[in-house]
């Protein structure tokens, strides 16, 4: 006999609205079914009825914590087919922009798993830590969170040089909290019985339902955009791909922490390095028809983006690929067999970011079949 | 597989390649898509980045993205309109089935053999027939 354990939409375990129906077996998960759409907002079509420049700005509110990546990629998609090249100082910028944005995403995703596993002190540290990078986020962009740095054809704002020790004084402090974590997953007893042999996705499921991002990377895939298709200025910089052998929660909760590491050396790198130069051309915006591919890597994963140009200022087409819509396929794998109590750590183990509308399901206790309700009947209940 | 190599595989089952540096564009049609699909598995390429569907006025292109690492591989299909139906690459791409999902929803395409039909980000009550990435939907709501 088994029953259902709805959660969500709405959930004290959700940070954001998406629909899981749990099928259980006592404690045990023995099927698993998710619905999204209750954050969706018709970006795609509303991008076609905007021009090039106007669609920047909804794009960096497609996804609030990993904004300066959906612009980079849509800004380099948008370049490629006008067949223009950003100046150099631009690439190092948006490099700066992207990787400290990392950082704070992974912080972010430390501080809600350590909430999920119930270590709170852990979840204040690393969200004290987190408002460092959002300082530096505002000292460079002039906002801590949808900085509007980028711009078809470079960069808004430029990093004055006097600046530079204090973005450096940053990154060690930041540096010597991300190794005191690291330390913290490798012996705290409470990290390692939540974390180790729970929701474990194998190397063959993993490729098998294209996972990308810290999900792939933690079950041994070794895959990372900024390796194998260099974007901005990855490719004059030197960084290593993180990966972990054993796909559980600890493994993937490794690879962000060791990321933050990298992305840290990788932002030291761009600040010394960066050219001296004009931050932004002027792009004639009426492209002929052309199309484009840009992928980037994301905090989450893959980032992927189809341009469509038809000889007028609006694009004929958009399309988003975001990284969570990728790991959703591969999450049944990481439920099945496991515990209720499991359930937390291994919805936010993906570093789901539900940017996707629809309406109550309701579970008869007596029978278990679910039922919809639309807007309408919703209405009707009411009275 | 680089460019070259994608090339040769399948350039018996699409029409035209046109190659931008690693990134590579081939039309087919309906009756060779999975023949090309199959040579692709034979050389360990599961990786699929996404499903577009792009209204064409008479026909909706779908494009599907495969990564060949390094070399990217984008397979058009175009299917008219008075005959929207396409079967599942499911079971040759596992991880296409919520591609497939928003396809359905978007453009109105009836993936034939899907496992899991249902609707994906459009709310229940969605009326029937109505797909916001089509152009007429755009006429119709300007």
């Amino acid at each position: 006999m088994t029953f259902i354990v709805p959660i969500g939409p709405q959930h004290p375990a959700l940070k954001e609205p998406a629909f899981f129906r749990f099928e259980v077996k006592g404690e045990e998960i023995a099927d698993v079914d998710i619905r999204f759409g209750y954050v969706h907002r018709g970006i795609e079509e509303a991008l076609q009825r905007r021009d090039y420049k106007h669609d920047v700005y909804l794009i960096e509110r497609i996804c609030g914590i990993c904004n300066v990546v959906h612009t980079t990629t849509y800004c380099q998609a948008i370049e490629q087919l006008a067949g223009v090249e950003p100046p150099e100082r631009a690439k190092y910028i948006r490099v700066i922009i992207l990787e400290l944005e990392r950082i704070h995403s992974h912080l972010l995703w430390l501080g809600i798993a350590a909430h999920q596993i119930g270590f709170n002190t852990l979840f204040m540290l690393a969200w004290r830590d987190r408002e460092r990078v959002m300082d530096l986020r505002e000292i460079i962009s002039g906002n801590r969170v949808t900085s509007a740095t980028n711009t078809i054809g470079g960069v808004r704002r430029d990093v004055k040089p006097e600046h530079v020790p204090t973005i450096l004084r940053g990154l060690d402090e930041l540096e010597h909290s991300t190794k005191y974590y690291i330390d913290l997953f490798n012996s705290d007893r409470t990290i390692l019985a939540r974390c180790t042999n729970v929701g474990i996705l194998t190397k063959d499921d993993a490729r098998k339902f294209c996972a990308v991002g810290p999900l792939a990377r933690a079950s041994g895939v070794d895959t990372d955009i900024r390796r194998d298709h260099p974007y901005a200025i990855y490719d004059k910089l030197s960084f290593n791909v993180i990966t972990e052998r054993e796909g559980d929660v600890w493994a993937k909760s490794m690879v962000r922490l060791r990321e933050i590491l990298e992305a840290i050396h990788i932002v030291r790198q761009a600040v010394k390095e960066m050219p001296i130069g004009p931050i932004r051309i002027k792009v004639n915006l009426e492209i002929p028809r052309n199309e484009a591919i840009e992928r980037t890597e994301a905090p989450r994963g893959e980032l992927f983006y189809y341009a469509l140009s038809n000889g007028t200022d609006s694009p004929e087409r958009v399309h988003v690929r975001t990284p969570t819509c990728a790991n959703f396929a591969s999450i049944k794998r990481m439920f099945l067999g496991g515990t209720v109590a499991e359930i937390p750590i291994v919805i936010w183990s993906i570093d789901p970011c539900f940017a996707c509308n629809d309406r109550v399901a309701l579970v008869d206790s007596h029978t278990g079949k679910t039922f919809n309700l639309s807007l309408k009947e919703l209405r009707k209940w009411r009275h | 597989m680089n460019a070259k190599e994608v090339t040769t595989l399948i350039k018996d089952h699409v029409d035209e390649i046109k190659i931008k540096d690693e990134c590579l564009f081939a039309t087919t049609d309906k009756q060779r898509y999975r023949e090309a699909m199959l040579a692709l598995r034979t050389q360990d390429i599961q990786h699929i980045f996404t499903i577009t569907g792009v209204d064409q006025g008479k026909t909706v292109e779908v494009i599907y993205h495969f990564d060949c690492r390094p070399a990217l591989l984008n397979l058009k299909i175009n299917l008219p309109k008075n005959e929207l139906r396409i079967p599942t690459i499911t079971d040759i791409f596992p991880g296409a089935i919520l591609y497939e999902r928003e396809l359905m929803e978007m453009f109105g395409v009836k993936v034939e053999g899907h496992p899991d039909p249902r609707r994906i980000f459009l709310p229940d009550d969605w009326p029937d027939g109505e797909y916001p990435l089509r152009k007429e939907w755009r006429e119709k709501t300007k």
